[in-house]
């Protein structure tokens, strides 16, 4: 039929005007006032509060930015001298542990069918204390014995007071990597039986021996920050890292060098370069009598002796060690799961050694302060515990925070010898593995809610302080033990003096006060010290002298490398979980693994050739045996490793805690997908080490049986190659030497710029940003604060698997050279804003625009999901909402107000950060002042520990961003393509061929 | 068959209700453009817990809008005045009128009031208070006579093009996100 066009309008008018009046009323909202305004918050405006990360035992300091009193972001505390105002990946996720949907919201006690049910706060006390005088009644009450992960302060010693007090010294401090072997190999070596300072930044050279410092081992951000520092080019010289073990590790893909050797023979290396420094005359500061004793001790160890052992070639252990002992002044770091076999301490023995005779002690290994790790219980302790509590010796179990029934080896029978036990009580957040066999579950507060004091090093003490109410019903630990002591009267209640934790806490900081700055008056000094985050002395370092007659039984055991035969299981630490406290957070289960890019997941890491031997595949599901158990994991082929160790991750293969840990939980995210890997921790040997009383990472030898069927890997990596397209560069040291630092590429010149359109004008401020490869370790930091501040979704593994992971940033790893010895390149790659950007002109309805101060915006409601834009975009990094994502609640309450939620069929990517420039340039307008450099930091460059990231005014030719694109090293990605990036890239140093 | 139909369709017989019914059709098709698909739809009359009224607190006590509404120079979110700050004055004032008693309730019974909220923009537009205050944009130009007003009448939504055409007119930023983050 024939319309013509003003009917055709009319006919949709009206027929809009139909549904209009049609469509069923919602109710209005409503606008809820403050009934009394609370006074340090203004609506809108975001209020920031000092207090500790505990997301693991290094204890950054963190600020907490709330608005109308909810937090929503976390960023470092500049202040604080472990961090420096960063962050890394798990520290950014510990939202998500405060906001988890999964949290136990109020006490559970368990009934006689074995089930939990919720009791009120006054009826579990009331139960607990009743049991609890019944106990001392009975006279067991030197049989309570708490578990803690790793205290210190204020709690730790309420908690051993309040254990004193009912007659218990039953006290743990249980980390599953708690450095055992380090601490054993200073008290032979050193006669200090502790975890020493080491100053990364000062080191020229460093060789590690297995430790993953830019990871999980001891305080990760801080070596983060120091290792950057050691590596900026300046004044003609740059640190180096060599990498020793087994398999190539994040830290060992940022070493300029990695040397494969068979696990537990880093020890025989180490010996071999002591013997070529002291036999070369090259040792320093090291008396004659004990050069001549070290000689006969390590006479042995040849370059052949040790090329027979290791496979390490006499000429690179000769030029190594030479390297080393130049070193001005050098550093040798030794411990983690990778050299955690028999031959532990003997090897950080050797370690101690090679830092003896190069003159490093007291220079770059400095016994003060001390890592309070050194204080952690060793797992012998704990498999002492476990036979108390088998033979009936324990009355009472308390823990909090740790989940043994996880981290410890199945065959250690943790979980039997618990059954044994009357009375089991849990004070954790979740319900994980070791909760669920609890009698009674006593929630306590998550660390975002509550106050405490955490000293991480000697005299490093930070305070914490609760950044909001508490989310649900759950009390502080520190309070209910004060109650509980009240309760049972007498002793306990005479023991102490304070009605709450808080007021005790400021007894305790009231002392420190008198110590540190009597001067002033301590409520100056407390706030002060709420303000700053905590109060920070620097200790001195102690002077230790080498236990040279030692040394022959100290190094035992390092004579016979490993044997061959079957293969040898390499559990490590994960990036993303820790040893598995970081499953239940969805942002850390998306984030992929930096070195495999693998997501949801935890695999079974295979040499490629090993592999070919068992006609085993990539996404094979295998069946992993030791003699203490087996496991199924999906294989991954993976050329980082030694021929026969095989590797994987710890931290996933949980039966219990949340719907993200736990695939078969009722409301886990995929409703397809019903696996998330294994853990391999049940297949270790429950022996302790003799010597360190520590876990025997390297005890399980393993077979690999197929099962026959595949198993859906979700990788976010197209190729680990390049393939020649210049995404990831470098630049080799000579290079830059051969010039000096100022000098370019001698043929470097900028791409011409060719435009159709007329160009951008940018009156006032031109946003950009320069990202230095040389800085970048591949750490994810930058993903999850990005997650953290725009909201962005979490699409779960399967559709991860179809190519939908959300993430505005992320970090492709690329390998370069040949697979077993390959140059790893980490890229930070985001939305580049391009000047000439392919997305803009294909847009049909203009959602995706240029703004007038050189970024590129997309405007969300005006979007029809086309997806045309990401089509273009050469760099990737449009990402496209295919679903209305959910934050189940109450991960809601941690949406950041400043950015919008987005729902299905709208394109979403990086907009640097957006309501941050905004926020800067009005609080710069409220001043009458143009912007500063460095104030506005978008998500991703302030969580950065190595400062990688740099963001400002590319008008400002003094900003330091306009000062780094300006530099020798600058590219941009793709420049062929004439898109003409915001953000310039600096290719990353590599030695010439003549280093090492 | 198929002549018989187009006849039919052509034909005025039965007009008003070819005409509805094409009417309803497109009304369905219009269904997914419709604008503001997010935004709460209304019906009924605006009624608020407390009948303040603004005409005696603005208008004959001249009392200044960000005397009240004081985080409008200060912040994003100008905000509703605590329970605590109405109080202030009430304890004292009018506390005869029924009004000032219903008040007088939420406060004794430590209830926060819960307006209904009556100036509306979407959930995607980013307006800032105190950026415009700062400038001298008078409460009236975007909420009416305020002062004037006994009570709100009904719920207004504030478009985008009055925001624009006063952009426009005053030489402030038309960038699509001073406003869409």
């Amino acid at each position: 039929m024939e319309v013509n066009r003003r009917d055709f309008l009319k006919v949709l008018g009206i027929g809009g005007a139909a549904t209009l009046t049609s469509c069923s009323a919602q109710p209005p909202e409503k606008l809820i006032p403050y009934l009394i305004p609370v006074e340090e918050i203004i609506p809108g405006k975001a209020t920031w509060y000092a207090t500790v990360c505990r997301e693991c035992p290094a204890g950054c300091g963190m600020l907490v930015r709330t608005l109308e009193g909810r937090a929503v972001k976390v960023e470092g505390n500049p202040d604080h001298p472990v961090n420096r105002g960063r962050l890394c990946a798990r520290g950014q996720a510990s939202l998500q542990g405060l906001y988890n949907p999964d949290r136990i919201r109020q006490p559970l006690l368990k009934d006689a069918s074995g089930s939990f049910k919720s009791v009120s706060w006054e009826e579990a006390e009331a139960w607990l204390a009743g049991r609890l005088a019944e106990l001392r009644q009975r006279g067991k009450g030197s049989g309570i014995a708490w578990l803690t992960p790793h205290t210190t302060g204020t709690l730790d010693q309420l908690i051993d007071r309040w254990l004193q007090a009912l007659g218990s010294k039953r006290r743990l401090r249980y980390e599953p990597f708690a450095y055992e072997p380090i601490k054993s190999a200073n008290r032979l070596a050193f006669g200090l039986e502790a975890i020493p300072t080491y100053d990364l930044e000062s080191s020229e050279v460093i060789i590690a021996f297995g430790s993953d410092f830019l990871e999980t081992w001891i305080s990760p951000v801080m070596y983060a920050r120091e290792f950057a520092a050691m590596r900026t080019y300046e004044h003609g010289r740059m640190g180096r890292l060599i990498f020793i073990g087994p398999r190539l590790s994040l830290t060992a893909a940022n070493a300029d060098q990695w040397v494969s050797v068979p696990p537990g023979t880093e020890g025989v290396v180490a010996l071999g370069m002591v013997r070529v420094i002291v036999t070369e005359g090259l040792s320093k500061a090291v008396p004659k009598g004990k050069v001549d004793s070290i000689k006969s001790v390590v006479n042995r160890y040849t370059p052949q002796f040790v090329s027979k052992a290791t496979g390490v070639e006499p000429e690179q252990l000769e030029r190594l060690a030479r390297r080393f002992a130049q070193a001005n002044p050098g550093l040798a770091l030794g411990g983690g799961t990778a050299v955690s076999g028999q031959e532990a301490t003997s090897t950080l023995v050797a370690v101690n050694l090679l830092n003896y005779v190069t003159g490093n002690v007291g220079e770059t290994v400095l016994f003060g302060p001390l890592s309070t790790l050194s204080r952690l219980s060793t797992y012998r302790e704990m498999v002492a515990l476990i036979a108390a509590m088998q033979r009936g010796q324990v009355s009472s179990l308390f823990f909090s925070e740790v989940n043994p029934a996880f981290t410890l080896p199945k065959a250690a029978g943790f979980e039997q010898a618990l059954e044994k036990v009357p009375l089991v009580v849990s004070c954790s957040s979740f319900m994980d593995e070791t909760t669920a066999k609890a009698n009674l579950v006593l929630p306590t507060h998550t660390p975002l809610e509550s106050w405490g004091d955490h000293e991480p090093w000697e005299g490093m003490h930070g305070l914490m302080q609760p950044a909001m109410q508490p989310v649900f019903q759950t009390r502080s630990l520190g309070d209910l033990l004060l109650s509980l002591a009240k309760r049972l009267g007498d002793a306990p209640a005479a023991v102490f003096k304070e009605e709450n934790f808080y007021e005790f806490l400021r007894a305790r900081w009231r002392e420190l006060h008198q110590r540190v700055r009597p001067d002033v008056e301590f409520e100056a000094f407390w706030v002060e010290a709420l303000r700053r985050g905590g109060e920070f002395k620097e200790l001195p370092a102690r002077r230790v002298r080498l236990n040279v007659g030692a040394l022959p039984q100290a190094l035992k055991g390092l004579e016979l490398p490993g044997q061959a035969g079957s293969l040898i299981l390499l559990p490590y630490p994960s990036i993303n979980h820790f040893d598995g406290r970081g499953a239940n957070k969805s942002w850390l289960q998306e984030l992929p693994d930096p070195m495999t890019q693998l997501t949801w997941d935890s695999w079974l890491e295979v040499h490629p050739e090993d592999a070919k031997r068992l006609a085993i595949g990539e996404g094979d599901l295998v069946v992993v045996k030791s003699s203490h158990g087996e496991i199924k994991l999906p294989a991954h082929l993976y050329p980082g490793l030694k021929r026969g160790v095989v590797a994987v991750p710890i931290g996933q293969g949980h039966t219990a805690y949340g719907r993200y840990a736990d695939p078969h939980h009722p409301n886990a995210l995929d409703t397809r997908v019903k696996e998330r890997g294994a853990n391999p921790l049940t297949l270790l040997a429950p022996e302790p080490d003799s010597r360190s009383g520590g876990l025997l990472w390297l005890s399980a030898r393993v077979t690999l049986t197929k099962t026959g069927t595949k198993y859906l890997l979700a990788s976010v990596s197209g190729s680990d190659r390049q393939h020649n397209r210049g995404i990831a560069q470098v630049i080799p040291l000579e290079e830059i030497t051969r010039g000096g630092q100022e000098a370019g590429h001698p043929t470097k010149k900028d791409h011409p710029v060719r435009q159709m359109y007329p160009p951008h004008e940018h009156p006032i401020y031109r946003w950009g940003m320069v990202i230095d490869l040389n800085s970048c370790i591949g750490c994810s930091a930058c993903v999850v604060a990005c997650y953290a501040e725009n909201n962005v979704p979490v699409v779960g593994k399967e559709e991860v698997a179809r190519g939908r992971e959300a993430s505005w940033i992320r970090i492709e790893r690329f390998a370069e050279g040949p697979p077993d010895r390959p140059e790893t390149r980490f890229l930070p790659m985001l939305c580049q804003h391009c000047d000439a950007a392919p997305c803009e002109p294909v847009c049909p309805v203009y959602a995706t625009v240029h703004n007038s101060e050189g970024l590129n915006i997309q405007v969300y409601n005006r979007c029809v999901g086309t997806r045309y834009c990401s089509n273009n975009c050469p760099y990737m990094v449009r990402r496209f909402n295919w679903f209305t994502y959910e934050w189940p609640e109450p991960l809601h309450l941690q949406l950041n107000p400043d950015v919008t939620v987005r729902e299905k069929g709208v394109m979403e990517k990086c907009t640097f950060c957006l309501q941050r420039i905004t926020d800067g340039k009005a609080r710069a307008k409220e001043e009458g002042r143009p912007v500063r450099d460095g104030e506005i930091v978008p998500a991703c460059a302030q969580a950065c520990p190595t400062r990688a990231i740099v963001f400002g005014d590319l008008k400002d030719p003094e900003s330091e961003v306009s000062r780094l694109s300006r530099s020798p090293r600058r590219y941009r990605i793709f420049e062929q393509l004439n898109t003409q990036p915001a953000i310039t890239y600096l290719k990353k140093i590599v030695p010439g061929p003549k280093e090492i | 068959m198929k002549t018989t139909l187009i006849a039919f369709l052509k034909g005025a017989w039965l007009g008003p209700v070819k005409t509805t019914l094409v009417a309803l059709l497109g009304g369905a098709l219009s269904l997914g453009q419709l604008p503001f698909s997010r935004m709460p739809r209304f019906s009924g009359t605006l009624e608020q817990p407390v009948t303040m009224n603004h005409k005696i607190h603005a208008g004959d006590y001249q009392m200044p809008c960000l005397y009240c509404h004081a985080n409008a120079r200060r912040s994003t979110v100008a905000g509703i005045p605590s329970v605590q700050f109405c109080m202030g004055c009430h304890k004292i004032t009018g506390l005869a009128l029924p009004t000032v008693q219903k008040l007088k309730g939420y406060w004794d019974r430590k209830e926060p009031i819960p307006w209904v909220k009556v100036f509306y923009q979407p959930d995607f537009v980013h307006f800032s208070h105190v950026a415009h205050v700062r400038v001298g944009v008078t409460c009236q130009t975007c909420h009416g006579p305020v002062q004037t007003m006994d009570r709100f009448p009904n719920r207004v939504f504030i478009t985008m093009d009055q925001c624009v055409a006063c952009h426009r007119q005053q030489q402030a930023s038309i960038d699509c996100v001073m406003c869409h983050k």
